[in-house]
């Protein structure tokens, strides 16, 4: 099934098309959400959530970009999204916290272990996810798209409409943050 | 020290090279399908009239019409006063009685 074939037989609601989506794009899906809010149930949710927004929302898809860009586009704003929920919700939990009736786990999140990366390097990727987590968003989907999904410049640079230097410079101005964070952690330690 | 410091971060940076896609967890299209059906029934008409944000928005919105109309008769009562009040002292001043009738007037002749 080529793409337009594919995208007429999402238009038509044929359930065939919809199911050949979703087994052709969830990991690709599911790997980008994974890298942006470093955990699986998020990751899994937020997959969900961007294949029932294409179903819903075929029939806007103009087709002026690939359909690969357009879920990887829904799959970096909601998992943005749900990263934004999680920080508001941090601070209203606080604010609950205060009044004393609040029924949230008072610990932080434990370290991400990504189930991709090498054994030998496994320590090294959790202490880089630690970091990844502050940088600015621009910056951290540039960052995850490149080295997760190995998405070259061009094709970031179509995912988040910017042009390819804005991208070489997102890149190098996350690398820098990386390396000041994860230098600054080295002197604590 | 600098540069073994540099080092180490850009080892740590370059720890993700060669990492391979993460894959979803089993029976994710399954979980899809219900979660797809579970949203389509939760945005039926009588559900979402039922939920107790609009339920709350109702019940203020008659309360709020009630005051509107309320405060709208009490200004309407002062005003009716105020005009009473008007023409009784214009009726005083230019002596003219209340009961003005032209009966009273053939009356009297």
């Amino acid at each position: 099934m080529n793409e337009q074939e594919l995208i007429q037989g999402l238009r038509s609601g044929n359930e065939t098309a919809f199911k050949y989506l979703v087994d052709t794009y969830q990991d690709r899906v599911y790997n980008t959400a994974l890298g942006i809010v470093q955990n699986a149930e998020d990751a899994e949710d937020v997959a969900q959530e961007v294949f029932i927004q294409v179903y819903r929302s075929i029939h806007s898809f103009k087709g002026e970009s690939k359909l690969s860009t357009w879920l990887y586009r829904i799959a970096t704003t909601r998992a943005l999204d749900l990263l934004r929920n999680r920080k508001s919700k941090k601070r209203f939990g606080f604010i609950q916290r205060l009044f004393g009736d609040s029924n949230e786990p008072e610990f932080e999140l434990p370290d991400f272990n990504h189930p991709g990366v090498m054994l030998d390097k496994k320590e090294n990727a959790a202490l880089l996810f630690k970091s990844i987590v502050q940088l600015p968003e621009n910056q951290k989907l540039a960052f995850v798209l490149h080295k997760m999904e190995g998405l070259s410049y061009q094709e970031i640079s179509e995912v988040l409409k910017i042009s390819i230097p804005a991208v070489e410079s997102l890149m190098h101005r996350a690398k820098q943050n990386l390396r000041k964070m994860l230098e600054k952690k080295g002197d604590r330690q | 020290m600098n540069n073994g410091k540099n080092n180490k971060a850009d080892e740590i940076i370059d720890s993700l090279d060669g990492i391979k896609r993460a894959a979803v967890p089993d029976f994710f299209y399954t979980r899809l399908l219900a979660r797809m059906q579970k949203k389509e029934h939760e945005s039926s008409p009588q559900n979402w009239m039922l939920r107790p944000v609009y339920i709350i928005a109702g019940l203020i919105l008659i309360l709020a019409v009630n005051i509107v109309v309320f405060l709208n008769n009490s200004d309407e009562t002062t005003l009716a006063d105020e005009n009473d009040t008007l023409q009784q002292s214009i009726a005083s001043e230019y002596s003219i009685a209340d009961n003005n009738s032209i009966y009273d007037l053939n009356q009297d002749r």
